[in-house]
């Protein structure tokens, strides 16, 4: 059966996630990979497994990226839109629980309190200047505690003690964990102290002045994490929704995104997935044409520079247009 | 001699009262990451960024052999009053031998600006002075005026970059400005290179307009706000600042001059009924002035450690509910990735579309 479907990727700090949506908007495919530090090469593997996956009779009938890669990954795959990924986000929850009024989201870098109304964004928040409460402080943990990260949530929920430990900040944090576990107090305890820091943190710091309101959402790579979702409720009193796809909403709501755009505009610019095999090479300069310096990051595919940002006066961007003319001839 | 300033917005203009005034000008390099890392390594940890990148600019200044530094103080809760002085301590220290003359507030230490007012003059006549100063002035007010709409229409530019293009040849023109004839010379090309851009045709229901808010030099100076303003302008926003550095001279230095001013701040009366240093009272006036005047939503730009603007950040989600305006504060610091905080941006104007097209439907 020929069917069409809607790709969106999220390319994030520490995980690579790829969804796709059928015409229909129902999800046919997920993929969540870690990122290493080398996001073509994780969007590659994707793409291809999605290829797999869903046969040949499938075409990629539009696709969009988010993240904080979004755009080196928006300029490989030619990518219909480019959104950052509050609004990604907030679009896949809005879509799969339409009164949803709250958003948590813990990623791997950061972490994003998102408040909507009638299914729009009315605010949000990004965590700031630290690193306390994401994703990648505990790996770190994690790791430190010899303890495999998708058991942390199910040995937090053994705890029988509140041990207190400090969230504001990982050094804190970290240095009261040890003192703990030096007075002898169980990991399981030493874990859901964490989380419940981790939430206090959370609520303190991204939803300082706001009206947290329920129906609440968590989402994001962290929400695996049981312990945190526990400790969220223990902290709201409220009920908190994992969605299923919980770990790739983000490339969810791009795919979304994407089948929009591409209802609107009637074709796709996606490169197709043999362009893939194409090389790309970043690289960046410093313009020195005038006094503001612009830091010019440019893309090359097959030594063609195919895409450039950076420049405010668009002196190299104008420069790409002749570029593809040529190629055109 | 050879002087130089500070590198703060219309750096053109502060060139053309020295020139007049016969000294040799060191323009101080546009801060970069360089001036960032230079000020930040020899600054106290604790210090706000504007005072890591001043610090950074004069150290530049030095290498480049300036020997007076020509800068303003302030006075009040703020913590920029010790700036000045701490500058110099610390060029003294590094072993540049330029000397600092800080200009603070007149009414505030008449004797003091009567003496920087002599320094500046030099061997100058005071008729002198007055002509430089004037045509300073002037030169600062119209290129204010020229920013100011450039970052009004450049969303609606066809070409990307045309905007930017034509404030370069702008700056251009007005460098060349000596006297009267050629500040109406310069007037009538500025007028021909705006003419030049090429627009679109937007409706006004379209149109989002964003206002700037934060501490003077952040607001001010591009290089270290990110861009802020052509940012906004690439995702199709119009802006207006809350500091130009025209209406500030007007506020401090001409009598009679600052009753705009004098106006926002009492909007903000009843948020911050003193001053409580930097421009955290006028900020919260401006947010008030900026919903009045239809404005759709705010940026709010807050040096880290900056305890002004820490008050006004903390009285901003009351703000935002009661005036029904979205606001959104971003810390600026040494850090130079902006991938995060354009993610926060491109969420808060796509948030501003989605409630301005709601509110049309309904």
């Amino acid at each position: 059966m020929l069917s069409e479907v809607y790709v969106g990727i999220d390319v994030g700090s520490v995980s690579t996630n790829i969804a796709a949506i059928g015409s229909d908007q129902k999800i046919v495919f997920t993929y969540y990979t870690r990122t290493n530090g080398q996001p073509l090469v994780a969007i590659k593997k994707g793409l291809y497994r999605l290829k797999d996956e869903l046969g040949d009779d499938t075409t990629i009938a539009g696709v969009g990226t988010t993240g904080s890669g979004r755009q080196l990954a928006g300029v490989m795959v030619g990518a219909d839109i480019v959104k950052n990924e509050i609004t990604a986000h907030a679009v896949a929850t809005t879509n799969i629980k339409p009164d949803v009024r709250t958003i948590f989201e813990i990623g791997g870098q950061d972490s994003k309190l998102i408040l909507v109304k009638d299914g729009m964004v009315v605010d949000f928040a990004m965590n700031t200047v630290c690193a306390a409460g994401t994703g990648s402080f505990l790996d770190h943990q994690a790791e430190r505690l010899g303890l495999p990260i998708d058991r942390f949530g199910e040995m937090a929920l053994k705890s029988k003690t509140n041990v207190q430990i400090a969230g504001r900040c990982t050094v804190f944090a970290e240095s009261d964990m040890i003192a703990k576990q030096q007075y002898g107090f169980s990991k399981a305890d030493i874990i859901m102290g964490l989380c419940r820091a981790l939430v206090r943190n959370f609520i303190n710091n991204l939803g300082r002045g706001k009206m947290l309101q329920p129906p609440f959402v968590f989402q994001g790579g962290v929400a695996a994490n049981t312990g945190i979702k526990a400790a969220f409720e223990e902290e709201l009193k409220q009920t908190v929704t994992v969605p299923d796809y919980f770990d790739v909403m983000g490339a969810i709501g791009a795919a979304i995104l994407a089948w929009e755009e591409v209802e609107q505009k009637g074709c796709s610019s996606f490169r197709g997935l043999d362009s893939l095999k194409t090389d790309f090479t970043p690289s960046s300069f410093i313009c020195e044409g005038c006094a503001n310096m612009c830091e010019v990051i440019k893309v090359e595919a097959n030594e063609v520079t195919i895409a450039v940002w950076g420049d405010r006066c668009g002196k190299w961007k104008e420069n790409i247009k002749q570029v593809k003319l040529k190629e055109i001839i | 001699m050879k002087v130089s300033f500070p590198y703060m917005g219309p750096v053109t203009a502060y060139r053309k009262l020295f020139e007049q005034l016969g000294y040799e000008v060191i323009v101080p390099p546009r801060p970069t990451q360089r001036t960032v890392e230079l000020g930040a390594k020899n600054s106290p940890e604790f210090a706000c960024f504007p005072f890591k990148v001043l610090m950074g600019s004069y150290i530049e200044a030095c290498e480049l052999g300036a020997e007076l530094i020509f800068s303003s103080g302030g006075h009040g809760p703020c913590r920029a009053g010790f700036y000045g002085e701490i500058h110099a301590r610390n060029l003294k220290n590094l072993g540049y031998q330029a000397e600092v003359v800080i200009f603070d507030e007149p009414l505030y230490n008449w004797k003091g600006f009567y003496n920087n007012v002599k320094r500046l003059k030099g061997d100058n006549s005071f008729f002198r002075l007055l002509r430089a100063t004037f045509l300073t002035y002037r030169v600062m007010s119209e290129l204010d005026k020229c920013e100011r709409l450039l970052h009004r229409i450049s969303p609606y530019q066809r070409k990307a970059g045309s905007a930017e293009k034509a404030w370069l040849l702008i700056q251009k023109e007005y460098a060349n400005v000596f006297n009267g004839k050629g500040l109406a010379l310069a007037r009538s090309k500025t007028e021909e290179i705006i003419k030049e851009i090429e627009l679109s045709k937007v409706e006004e229901r379209d149109r989002i307009k964003i206002g700037i808010i934060g501490e003077i030099y952040v607001v001010l100076e591009p290089s270290i706000n990110m861009g802020i303003e052509n940012i906004l302008n690439d995702l199709g926003c119009e802006t207006e600042r809350s500091q130009y550095l025209s209406e500030w001279v007007d506020y401090m230095l001409i009598p009679g001059k600052g009753k705009k001013e004098k106006g926002i701040m009492a909007k903000a009366e009843k948020y911050i009924d003193i001053v409580i240093g930097g421009h955290a009272k006028q900020n919260i006036g401006h947010i008030i002035d900026f919903k009045e005047r239809g404005f759709d939503g705010i940026v709010h730009l807050k040096p880290f450690a900056c305890l002004p603007e820490l008050v006004t950040e903390s009285i901003i989600p009351e703000m935002s509910r009661v005036y029904d305006i979205p606001i959104l504060t971003l810390s600026l610091d040494e850090q130079s990735g902006l991938t995060n905080n354009l993610t926060r941006i491109e969420a808060f104007v796509d948030l501003i579309r989605k409630k301005d097209r709601a509110r049309h439907i309904s």
